[in-house]
């Protein structure tokens, strides 16, 4: 009997420190950070000046002109790039790009559908810059966080 | 000529800090298909629009802070380089472009270009109306244009732009900027343009401004016969404008005072009107824009300068309503009507337009 206590016992604990490590792996994959390629000139940048890269306005860093990749390699990144990053809804964010084009000739962010790709844009690329959840760069040497834009 | 243009092109891209920097590039296609039917007529011309199907074509090259940028637009009315401009990105908020361009001072032209997508009324203001479909105030520059932004009072954002260059010419068929692919050997002369508006943030369209501008026209064979001998007009503009850009309102109005002094061969005159619009839209469910519009002028009948310009509407109210029934399409039909220097008459218009990347 107390044997069996001792065993449901045991077992809850089990199942209590599996759902924290779960929690935590939970919450590490919901991290979404800015990253550049390792070498890159970039060190910082706030978050007005994330908003104007990915609204397509020009940014330079040290004379060279940011590439804004938008990573939309998981449908959860979409909402969170309309609501964090560039805050507004999604027919203004296509009506302000297309504004930039007419008016000044402004590029449009890339847009790139798989991690792969998007990886190997930042190793093209020193003066690309994009976001991607932080366990898909957590251990790559290549490429580097600049910081992280949303947690949940 | 023509080589050391292309050299100097070539150096300009191959120079560090574009070498350094892939060629990128982003192509937009903004088509537009309109029909337009006039009634109430008491007026000698009533303007109807030229441009029934156009094809508008933005494109941007650019590596490193180099950039070269165009609008070339095709109709059933014309096929015309609108804007080519080589530009040199200074800093994130300056940018420097040689070239052909829309002067600044019209803020309708300036903020909206050619493309019918991107302006929820299908016609722009008469005083805002582009040189070959009647307009009285030249549009398109070839020369230098320099615009840049920077943090004034604290938090607000200062726009500013500068601008110099050749100036169209006037003709029996009213003005004519110079044509990039078909350069012409008349007289031209110079025209200046300053223009300075505050903005709550850097991003916003939300501002107020202020407009200068110095602009020499040329009298040129054909000649005007509505001012017979006249050799050249000097043109000064001051304006003010301002922009309330809100989630459901959108509220614009600008206001030009005009001077110009006319040359004729051995004399000269003077003559000053004052042109206006505000316009409101309002965005309704199902992805409807209602929008109306109010121009007025002060002056404007008694100005020898605008006889010259039989299209111009001296007043115009107009009311209209845009769907956007699918993703970067839309419909807009619209009502307007128009007092002219002569007379006065009203149009109906149904127009499709579309943004294509």
């Amino acid at each position: 009997m107390e044997c069996g206590v001792l065993l449901n016992m045991r077992r809850a604990l089990q199942l209590f420190i599996l759902l924290c490590l779960a929690s935590q792996a939970c919450a590490a994959s919901h991290t979404l950070v800015l990253v550049v390629r390792a070498d890159s000139k970039v060190s910082d940048l706030d978050s007005l000046t994330v908003r104007k890269l990915f609204l397509g306005l020009p940014v330079l860093v040290e004379g060279g002109l940011l590439h804004p990749v938008r990573n939309r390699s998981d449908a959860e990144l979409d909402p969170i790039f309309l609501q964090q990053i560039v805050a507004m809804s999604q027919s203004a964010y296509d009506r302000q790009i297309l504004i930039g084009v007419n008016r000044q000739g402004w590029l449009r962010p890339a847009e790139v559908s798989t991690v792969s790709r998007v990886l190997d844009i930042l190793y093209d690329d020193p003066n690309a810059v994009t976001f991607m959840w932080l366990h898909e760069v957590a251990h790559n040497p290549r490429v580097r966080v600049i910081r992280v834009l949303w947690s949940d | 000529m023509r080589a050391s243009r292309l050299l100097l092109l070539v150096f300009i891209i191959l120079s560090p800090p574009g070498r350094a920097d892939p060629l990128r590039y982003e192509f937009l296609l903004l088509p537009s298909a309109g029909v337009v039917g006039t009634f109430d007529r008491r007026a000698q011309i009533t303007q109807t629009v030229d441009e029934v199907v156009q094809a508008d074509l933005i494109f941007s090259l650019q590596k490193g802070p180099w950039k070269l940028f165009g609008e070339y637009l095709i109709s059933d009315h014309e096929g015309d380089l609108e804007r080519f401009q080589l530009g040199w990105q200074l800093s994130d908020e300056t940018v420097l472009w040689i070239g052909r361009f829309h002067q600044p001072t019209s803020v309708w032209n300036h903020d909206h270009h050619h493309g019918q997508y991107l302006q929820t009324s299908i016609t722009r203001p008469a005083i805002d109306e582009w040189e070959d479909l009647g307009g009285v105030l030249p549009q398109h520059f070839t020369g230098a244009l320099l615009e840049s932004g920077a943090k004034a009072f604290h938090s607000w954002w200062l726009r500013t732009a500068l601008a110099g260059g050749i100036a169209p010419r006037i003709t029996a068929e009213g003005m004519e900027p110079l044509d990039l692919l078909r350069p012409d050997s008349h007289r031209h002369q110079m025209g200046y343009q300053a223009r300075a508006s505050l903005h709550p943030d850097e991003i916003t369209e939300t501002g107020a401004g202020i407009l200068l501008a110095n602009d020499e026209l040329t009298a040129v064979a054909p000649q005007p016969t509505e001012l017979p001998g006249l050799d050249h007009v000097a043109v000064r503009l001051i304006g003010l404008f301002a922009t309330y850009a809100g989630t459901t309102w959108k509220l614009n109005g600008a206001i030009y005072n005009v001077d110009t002094r006319l040359y004729y061969t051995g004399s000269h005159g003077k003559d000053s009107f004052i042109v206006g619009y505000a316009q409101a839209e309002r965005r309704l469910p199902h992805n409807l824009t209602g929008y109306v519009r109010w121009e007025d002028s002060a002056r404007a009948a008694s100005s020898p300068y605008l006889q010259l310009f039989e299209r111009f509407a001296r007043s115009r109210r107009v009311a209209g309503l845009r769907w956007d029934f699918v993703q970067h399409q839309a419909l807009t039909v619209q009502y307007a009507n128009s007092l002219k220097i002569d007379g006065h008459y009203s149009d109906i218009r149904l127009q499709w337009s579309a943004a294509f990347f």
